[in-house]
């Protein structure tokens, strides 16, 4: 029709080139423009045939209600190895700079939708960090970049390709003298190889690495002490006794995914009698962190002291171990006068002496040459279970760039990665030094500082869009694979840098391949297969220190000692949870994942101790911390309940954190941020989370939080001293998940010590309510796990209530005695969690988020508590003197990863008015969510509150549009649908939601089991078969998960434990997921030993003198004469 | 006397009959929108892209399921087949027809063909074919008599009720393994033959779920 051809060209008739055409001269030569007369694009006769189809719709009544047609697109032709329906899993890695994660990725139809961690990798076995988990969000992140571009012109890929070869011609002309790189580290074993080609083919160039965070002090001393750039390997596994100098080994150093683990194996209890056996954790740090939240012993103390106290204890310990007298005098005179406790150096120093070849010691990255140069030493004289490898030296770092850049001689700048006008430190002033570069290429995942700076901008692929390869923390070779296509027009690392250094080869699979042959891997593809290279690891060497070469270190260390106070504080830059570096920082799930310690989402804090809040409070007039006053004073029961303290009603706004805002100054540099107390700090020591308060970045990252950056100074990247801190009148709301810190005596986490384990085997199950009052299966109690599972023991009741396990009633096929046992008993689901291994990552979270389809939703709606999460990670402390209107300053930290508990007597099912939550026969807890009218009576009814509400669709509407209702615009970005588990429902608005046990999972299992089962009959699902996701991605294998019906399997194994309890057991909700109490291991002749947790005082000052009589005071033993007490005076428990 | 009624009661009978009237048109429509067999989609038949008849090759041709819907044994889904599969005989078979247009041009173009739906479980449903067609249940317990059908038809009703009655009663739906892609197999009306479906059942442990689980997630 000449009118279609016709409409288009009608559009573009102010292009010249068009003018020539027909259609053109046919348009000019008319009248009347075509459509002039016409409705846009349609002419009346269209216009009525369009209508009348639509009339003919209307007059058939509700057709148009019932559901839409839709239409199933088979593949053309059929891809290999893709089976509909089926997700097919890959090995890949996370490629780090120092330190890589083996992963295995599930795709479905190609999307890759959830990553997990290889078990064929055994030290991490299977584990990932939180980063790992939440990476595949940034696949699918809408705001990252689509286009490389060119001062704000789009470069089509070859025009990118053809500006990097025109790049290398005109710098291979000179050699490459005016040619600068800045590069982050990698691990990469081909970017290496591509370097070192750079290196040939530009001589004359500069190539300098700069990481924000930079984590290879140690490998530099060894550098200088003994010339090989040394990496250590702990082996905790084979420890018994460490001690960690302000070194994060279990959450925050580069490899901690292999030392969280070997470390929970050696404190891995399977019953009292190797309680005894596990190992013993000192700590000396300075902000708090994993590693001394596990610790047994734990000293505050700042991280510019501890050279001295180094110094000390190095001195005690070589002295005990006989080894150099020069080094020990040294260490001596260095030490001298330093205010510590010296029972504790002492002491602390015996043990590791005593279990010299068993014991370690370990030093933080951030502190300086003296340290490490002695912490070799001490370790040589423990005989210490460490492996040296050597590592490729570090590059020069990124003073040497913008010494380059301030030349005014660098022609070319070369960003590769990274985001140095962001994070480079602000004494450098990178933004102006890359100015001065005559043209700077940037060569990044998203638009961000650096990006809008550069004059080239190359977008970068995800990794699991590309092919490369990675090392871990060991050297072990991993692949990476792409999962996918890249999803826009963005390349790979290793063709950029090929590309730049001109090598034949650009193509990243070719690259990848021929370093692995190079790397002495011969079968490609059962590299892929198995997702590494056995034996590819570093190899270990020996250290043959020179103790005079450490004498003179500790000699011409500076060895100060600032005396730090309210005026002179001391900061200490860590990466945020929620953004690393800040690379992550348009990281959603990362950002609403509480921190760890803090439970802080959505915003980074100024970390400040407690006794620092007080002296400012008094200082500046301010009020830190919120009133108290007595809860239900009038109240009977204000005596029993030790006078429980809540927020002054003035000054309770919305029930969240109101935190002061503050103004630090260092060096005449001021940022202004709110601040929060945290129990554990050293007291003059502040701790600021880098990585937030981007300008330049996403919808996610945007106004989030503060930019620490600003007062980081090259030099004192880490450290710093002499900063100060002034309150101001103003306060900020912060969203904390979980602000009251305190178990109030209550016996949730449940702990002892070794030894006292080792007596009591039993002191778990005799904490709590339930050891007062009667059992709660009555004469039933001692029957078996298996027995109780299948079971629904009614205690002394004289109803018998069905089991679990029969038949269901109104199938006919299994009636009768011959089909009844014939019939295949539902297999029973439960969990137990080990709270020894557990030391609160949180990396389950995230894990359980991807797996999920589990949505964000914002501060705002954080703030008012309507958070997610299907598992949360309560944090508690606890002090030795419990005072309730104070925190306490040295604390002791549990951890508890709370989740839906499946109680077999679910209150939740029994308020449910229109039967949407139900108990299925494996004992789960089920969700209909179809059927889901959102009373949010469960809710309310959950003693454990892991249930969670729909308020608004999560999904569907972005942050900050939920309360435009049907206004608001409806869009989920096609991005972020991509990474939806295609098994799980995509919950809309208004229906509850919880933990399901990864229902999808264990279906799944049954499914496959059934399908291959056959006439065999054999529908069991083996133990171990199904893991599910905060299971799989736990490093340390807290999480067990399985058929407790079944005695012999895993779980049942670990409830087996007498460690094993129930939380709020008491309330007879019979949880399915029970919980292992957790065990410390002090030394009974430290200063600050403790015969039992504080959290077990706690207990006993709350329960143990008031509810019980004489005879139950530390003694466990009493239990029984005491059960028959309440049992009388509570006769109706059940 | 005053008035023992005030003056509004007088509109109370035309509330009411209103209110009636309102109602009986609701009960009236729902009934007729949830009710009919068009609420499950019974009888629903939509024209293909290409008149493809089972009648023709599942029946008279007695092709297995399995030739086009390859993964069905495996998989939760039971593909469609891909363009690619038509052409195994259809670059021979009829390869000029032009009623096979369309799956030229899919298989030249690499586009899929739009077929159209005819059986869709709700979004919140889980049905698994896999674990069903390798336990006895036959493809035409859902699908009906496909080999009979020119044009696809919907002839189950695929509540939620309909599913139940089958797990609640699996005895009077199994058949033989072997015979489960026997579209033609008429089940023996006998004493002895439910003898066997109740013995198959017990030997393999046929069990389905009637829990939310086994179908929402």
């Amino acid at each position: 029709m000449k009118n279609s051809e016709f409409s288009g060209p009608r559009y573009w008739k102010s292009l010249d080139d068009l003018a020539e055409t027909p259609a053109f001269k046919d348009w000019v030569e008319r009248e009347f423009p075509a459509g002039a007369s016409e409705m846009e694009g349609v002419n009346r006769r269209q216009f009525m045939k369009v209508m009348a189809a639509s009339f003919g719709l209307a007059g058939l009544g509700m057709t148009g209600c019932r559901r839409p047609e839709q239409v199933i697109l088979p593949y053309s032709k059929q891809p290999e190895n893709v089976i509909p329906g089926v997700p097919i899993y890959y090995t890949s890695s996370q490629p780090g700079q120092r330190d890589s994660i083996p992963l295995i990725i599930e795709t479905h139809a190609g999307r890759p939708t959830k990553i997990e961690g290889n078990p064929s990798f055994k030290p991490y076995g299977g584990g990932t960090t939180l980063f790992a988990q939440a990476s595949i969000l940034d696949l699918y992140d809408p705001d990252r970049a689509t286009k490389s571009s060119q001062a704000g012109a789009t470069l089509s890929p070859s025009a990118v390709r053809d500006l990097l070869r025109a790049l290398h011609k005109q710098h291979s002309e000179n050699g490459g003298a005016d040619l600068l790189f800045l590069a982050e580290p990698s691990s990469s074993p081909s970017r290496l190889k591509l370097v070192k080609q750079i290196k040939q083919t530009f001589p004359k160039a500069v190539w300098t690495e700069y990481s924000a965070v930079d984590s290879t002090a140690s490998e530099r001393v060894a550098q200088d002490l003994l010339g090989k750039s040394l990496r250590s390997l702990p082996h905790f596994d084979k420890a018994k006794r460490v001690l960690s100098l302000d070194c994060d080994f279990l959450s925050g150093t580069d490899g901690h995914t292999a030392f969280v683990r070997s470390y929970a194996n050696s404190r891995r209890v399977k019953s009292s009698k190797d309680a005894k056996g596990m190992s013993r954790l000192y700590s000396v740090e300075s902000t708090l962190s994993a590693t001394g939240s596990a610790a047994d012993h734990r000293l505050r103390l700042s991280a510019s002291q501890i050279s001295s106290f180094v110094a000390l204890i190095g001195a005690e310990i070589l002295s005990q171990s006989g080894g150099d007298q020069r080094l020990i005098a040294r260490l001596k005179a260095a030490g001298e006068g330093f205010d510590v406790d010296e029972k504790w150096v002492k002491e602390c120093a015996s043990d590791l002496v005593a279990k010299s070849g068993k014991s370690l010691v370990l030093a933080g990255d951030h502190l300086p040459k003296e340290v490490h140069a002695t912490v070799f030493a001490i370790n040589e004289a423990l005989n210490a279970p460490i492996s040296y490898v050597e590592v490729p030296k570090a590059e020069e770092g990124i003073a040497r760039a913008v010494a380059q850049l301030n030349t005014g001689k660098v022609g070319t700048l070369c960003i590769l990665g990274g985001n140095p006008v962001y994070n480079a430190p602000v004494d450098l002033d990178w933004a102006s030094a890359q100015a001065k570069a005559a043209s700077s290429v940037y060569f990044g995942y998203a638009a961000n500082e650096t990006s809008k700076a550069a004059s080239v901008f190359i977008a970068q692929s995800h990794y699991l869009e590309s092919w490369g390869d990675s090392r871990t923390f060991d050297g072990t070779l991993l692949p990476v694979q792409p999962m996918i296509e890249p999803l826009f027009e963005t390349f790979n690392e290793l063709e950029i840098v090929s590309l730049l250094a001109g090598s034949e080869t650009t193509e990243a699979y070719s690259i990848v391949r021929e370093s692995f042959e190079e790397l002495g891997g011969t079968d490609f593809n059962k590299f892929l297969s198995d997702g590494l290279l056995e034996g590819s690891a570093y190899q270990a060497t020996k250290l043959n220190l020179d103790p005079a070469s450490v004498v003179s270190t500790v000699e011409a260390a500076a060895m100060a000692r600032p005396a730090l106070s309210a005026s002179n504080l001391e900061i200490r830059f860590k990466p945020s949870s929620h953004a690393g570096d800040g690379r992550y920082a348009n990281n959603g799930w990362l950002m609403e994942c509480p921190d760890a310690m803090t439970k802080l989402t959505w915003d980074n804090a100024i970390l400040i101790s407690p006794r620092l809040a007080k002296e400012l409070e008094q200082r500046d007039g301010v009020q830190v911390f919120p009133s108290k006053m007595p809860m239900n004073k009038e109240s009977e029961f204000f005596e029993g309940a030790k006078g429980t303290l809540q927020s002054n009603k003035a000054v309770f706004k919305r029930g969240k954190e109101q935190a002061v805002v503050a103004r630090l100054s260092l060096n005449g540099r001021t940022i202004v941020a709110p601040i929060h107390v945290l129990p554990g700090m050293a007291n003059y020591t502040i701790e600021l989370p880098l990585g937030m308060g981007r300008t330049e970045i996403g919808r996610v990252g945007r106004g989030v939080g503060f930019d620490a950056y600003q007062v980081r100074e090259s030099g004192a990247s880490s450290i710093a001293v002499g900063a100060s801190l002034e309150l101001t009148e103003e306060t900020y709301d912060l969203a904390n998940t979980q602000e009251h810190w305190s178990m109030e005596g209550r016996a949730i986490v449940r702990e002892g010590t070794a030894e006292y384990y080792s007596k009591h085997p039993d002191f778990a199950t005799k904490m709590g309510v339930e050891s007062h009052a009667p059992a709660n299966y009555g004469k039933d109690d001692s029957k078996t796990l298996q027995q109780k599972a299948a079971n629904q023991y009614r205690g002394n009741s004289a109803y018998n209530h069905p089991k679990f396990t029969d038949p269901p009633p109104n199938v006919n096929a299994w009636k009768g005695k011959d089909a009844r046992a014939k019939f295949p008993e539902a297999q029973q689901w439960g969990m137990a969690i080990d709270m020894n291994t557990c030391f609160g990552c949180s990396a389950c979270v995230v894990a359980c988020q991807s797996e999920n389809n589990i949505p964000i939703v914002g501060k705002d709606q954080v703030l008012r508590g309507r958070e997610m999460h299907w598992m949360r990670i309560d944090r508690y402390f606890s002090a030795k003197e419990y005072k309730q209107e104070e925190v306490p300053e040295d604390v002791q930290v549990s951890f508890m990863g709370v989740s839906c508990q499946h109680c077999e007597n679910a209150p939740c099912e029994q308020v449910c008015p229109v039967n949407a939550t139900v108990h299925d026969r494996q004992g789960l807890n089920t969700m209909a969510y179809n059927r889901c009218v959102g009373t949010r009576y469960c809710a309310n009814n959950c003693p454990y509150k892991v249930r969670r509400f729909n308020f608004f669709d999560w999904n569907k509407r972005q942050i900050g549009e939920f309360y435009k209702g049907p206004l608001g615009p409806v869009d989920e970005p096609e991005l972020h649908k991509m990474q939806k588990n295609p098994n799980v429902t995509v919950r809309m608005r208004g229906v509850m939601e919880k933990c399901t046990y990864c229902t999808q999972r264990i279906e799944a299992a049954k499914i496959d089991q059934k399908r291959l089962a056959g006439a065999s009959g054999n529908v069991k699902v083996p133990d171990g078969k199904i893991k599910t996701a905060c299971q799989q991605v736990c490093p340390t294998d807290a999480i067990t998960f399985g058929d407790i019906s079944d005695p012999n399997s895993e779980v049942s194994k670990m409830k087996a434990s007498d460690r094993n309890y129930s939380v709020l057991g008491y309330l007879n909700v019979r949880p399915r997921t029970t919980y292992l109490a957790r065990l410390r291991n002090p030394n009974p002749k430290m200063p600050d030993a403790y015969k039992k947790p504080y959290a077990y005082a706690q207990y006993k000052k709350r329960y143990g003198s008031s509810a019980s009589t004489s005879g139950h005071k530390d003694k466990v033993g009493g239990h029984d004469k005491h059960s028959s007490h309440s049992h009388k005076a509570a006769p109706a428990a059940h | 006397m005053a008035n023992v009624f005030p003056k509004w009661v007088n509109t109370i009978p035309i509330k009411v009959i209103v209110a009636i009237l309102l109602i009986k048109t609701a009960v009236v429509l729902g009934i007729t929108y949830y009710a009919t067999p068009k609420y499950t989609r019974v009888g629903y038949a939509p024209t293909q892209p290409v008149a493809f008849s089972h009648a023709l090759h599942a029946g008279q041709l007695e092709i297995d399921c399995r030739y086009c819907h390859t993964y069905v044994d495996r998989s939760e889904h039971s593909n469609v087949p891909t363009t690619q599969v038509c052409m195994t005989c259809h670059s021979m078979v009829r390869k000029d027809d032009p009623i096979l247009a369309p799956v030229r041009d899919s298989y030249e173009s690499g586009e899929p063909i739009p077929w159209v739906r005819v059986h869709k479980t709700p979004d919140y449903v889980y049905f698994n074919h896999a674990v069903h067609v390798n336990r006895g249940i036959s493809c035409m317990e859902c699908h009906g008599s496909v080999q009979e059908m020119d044009v696809v038809e919907h002839t189950k009703s695929f509540s939620m009720g309909f599913c139940l009655e089958c797990h609640r009663n699996p005895e009077e739906y199994i058949r033989p393994q072997e015979e489960v892609y026997n579209l033609d197999w008429e089940r023996p009306d006998t004493e002895e033959f439910k003898q066997e479906a109740l013995e198959f059942v017990h030997d393999w442990k046929v069990n389905p779920p009637q829990s939310c689980s086994g179908c929402h997630r």
